[in-house]
């Protein structure tokens, strides 16, 4: 007797890949969905919506002057000049600035979490990841946005790989950032209330990813590299904007690539433990 | 705190001098500690005040005796007073650890007297700006772009001293200066004569403030539209 199911039903490693692209399209529609929506909202009233973004690159550019007038009178330090500052800020403001435009709950999910919120999301036929993520936008991330392009644009680095390197380096980036602030969102699963130190690690990630790393030696860089990933998202994207080296894409890949994955597995795992708040959530 | 004292460590080794524009190593990370006390814990009143004027509940504290500007200063400092202790004691803890002992420790009661005053002046004008809701009802941009003066012109993120020339003298005299940087030099180099003028700039300050921030609350009062709901 023959038990073998006839070879029309044993699904063909193409069709498998078909239909993760099918899955991958529809997801992306969807995102593109949720950030037109989000940025119509942020748009219908417009004097705000111009004020935030322009008063955030106003922000950004005067917070910058400390390093003009830093440089101006001490030229450089272990190697930094005012010309590398442009490509710091300009990568870390773009990566920071997208993050949260397109994915504005970053900063929020350990609340959502905590209150309760999760419950819209979950009862919907979507990645809940991704939905609660990109459902909320933070209008003054695209001034943030548009002053690391300016940032960028005033080094006067027009070289088109110079310019690619940017690309990719702001978005991996964004990706490491996103993802870190994920994992420790993601912390309000087993703390019950993680906004405080989800702050802090923002803070400390921001503040940190705006010096160059080589001011700091021994455990400091240590944890620069790892517990708080900002010379990942400040100093060595700017590194390899200067210059292209495998070693430092090596390590902005890897530091993506692990952090992403870390974020997903964490986020699973808590939302296993996730109880459902009984408040009636409204969705606008 | 940590992050300075890598900077400023690394500035003066590259230099090779123990003073820069007077400031050693040890007064400028003192300085940089009052300084960022000064601005951590002060009062907040842009938010609390624009919020008021936003949804409304602002008609239920101008009917009350007492003053609305007044009331919200009272409220942010006790807050500030609070935070104060706590970020000055945290602060002075690490950067003693750090750097060993400020230069002179004997000028804190002084220091605590400029500190208010430049509390009082840098009150004065996140009041104004909190008092623009009733133009512009969002005052986040305003607020960022003061918090960002602030640290640059107050002196919070790197001390006036190592401003070309031209820019220390105009920034020595706005009052972003004598809420944050005066107050923090004069506690690395007290002197009485340097506390005398310290005073009477801040309060010369303060009158001008005071001013602009009451006919301003005046004007936004009169044109106070409350939506019923």
């Amino acid at each position: 007797m023959n038990f073998l199911p006839p070879s029309s039903l044993i699904p063909h490693p193409s069709s498998f890949i078909l239909r993760e692209k099918e899955t991958m399209k529809r997801e992306l529609t969807f995102l593109l969905a949720l950030w037109k929506a989000n940025l119509l909202a942020a748009m219908e009233y417009r004097v705000s919506f111009i004020s935030q973004v322009v008063g955030m690159m106003l922000n950004n550019a005067v917070y910058f002057i400390f390093w003009v007038i830093f440089f101006d009178r001490f030229k450089q330090i272990r190697g930094w000049g005012l010309d590398d500052m442009f490509f710091l800020f300009g990568v870390v403001a773009a990566s920071f600035g997208v993050g949260v435009f397109l994915f504005g709950n970053a900063l929020d999910l350990a609340n959502v979490i905590a209150n309760g919120r999760l419950d819209y999301y979950l009862a919907l036929p979507r990645p809940v990841l991704l939905h609660v993520l990109a459902s909320r936008s933070i209008t003054s991330g695209l001034g943030d946005f548009a002053y690391g392009i300016l940032s960028f644009l005033v080094a006067r680095q027009f070289a088109p790989d110079t310019i690619a390197r940017f690309i990719l380096a702001v978005i991996f980036a964004t990706t490491i950032f996103i993802a870190f602030m994920t994992l420790v969102q993601s912390l309000a699963f087993w703390l019950g209330n993680a906004a405080q130190i989800s702050q802090q690690a923002s803070n400390a990630l921001i503040t940190f990813s705006l010096y160059p790393t080589t001011l700091f030696d021994g455990s400091a860089r240590f944890i620069l590299f790892t517990i708080i990933p900002a010379a990942l998202i400040g100093a060595v994207p700017a590194e390899f904007i200067r210059a292209f080296a495998w070693e430092t894409l090596a390590q902005l890949v890897g530091a993506a690539m692990l952090l992403l994955a870390l974020a997903l597995v964490v986020f699973r795992r808590g939302l296993r433990r996730y109880e459902s708040g009984s408040a009636i959530q409204i969705q606008v | 705190m940590y992050v300075f004292l890598h900077l400023w460590d690394a500035t003066y080794r590259a230099l090779g001098q123990s003073h820069i524009a007077g400031l050693s190593l040890n007064a400028t990370m003192w300085y940089l500690m009052i300084a960022e006390t000064i601005v951590l814990s002060k009062p907040r009143l842009t938010n609390a005040i624009a919020e008021q004027v936003k949804d409304g509940s602002i008609a239920y504290i101008l009917n009350k005796p007492y003053d609305f500007l007044l009331y919200h200063f009272a409220v942010a400092f006790g807050d500030g007073v609070i935070r104060m202790a706590f970020n000055a004691l945290a602060g002075g803890t690490i950067v003693w650890l750090m750097i060993g002992p400020p230069p002179n420790i004997f000028s804190a009661p002084l220091v605590l007297i400029a500190i208010l005053f430049g509390w009082l002046i840098d009150s004065a004008l996140t009041a104004t700006i909190g008092l623009a809701a009733f133009v512009t009802e969002d005052v986040a941009a305003f607020d960022w772009i003061y918090a960002k003066c602030v640290l640059i012109l107050g002196g919070v993120l790197i001390p006036l001293d190592f401003f070309p020339d031209w820019l220390r003298h105009i920034a020595q005299a706005l009052p972003f200066a004598y809420a944050t940087y005066h107050p923090a030099r004069f506690f690395v180099q007290p002197d009485l004569e340097r506390f005398v003028f310290l005073i009477l700039g801040q309060l010369l300050w303060l009158g001008a403030l005071a001013l602009v921030l009451a006919l301003a609350y005046r004007r936004g009062a009169a044109r106070l539209t409350i939506n019923g709901g």
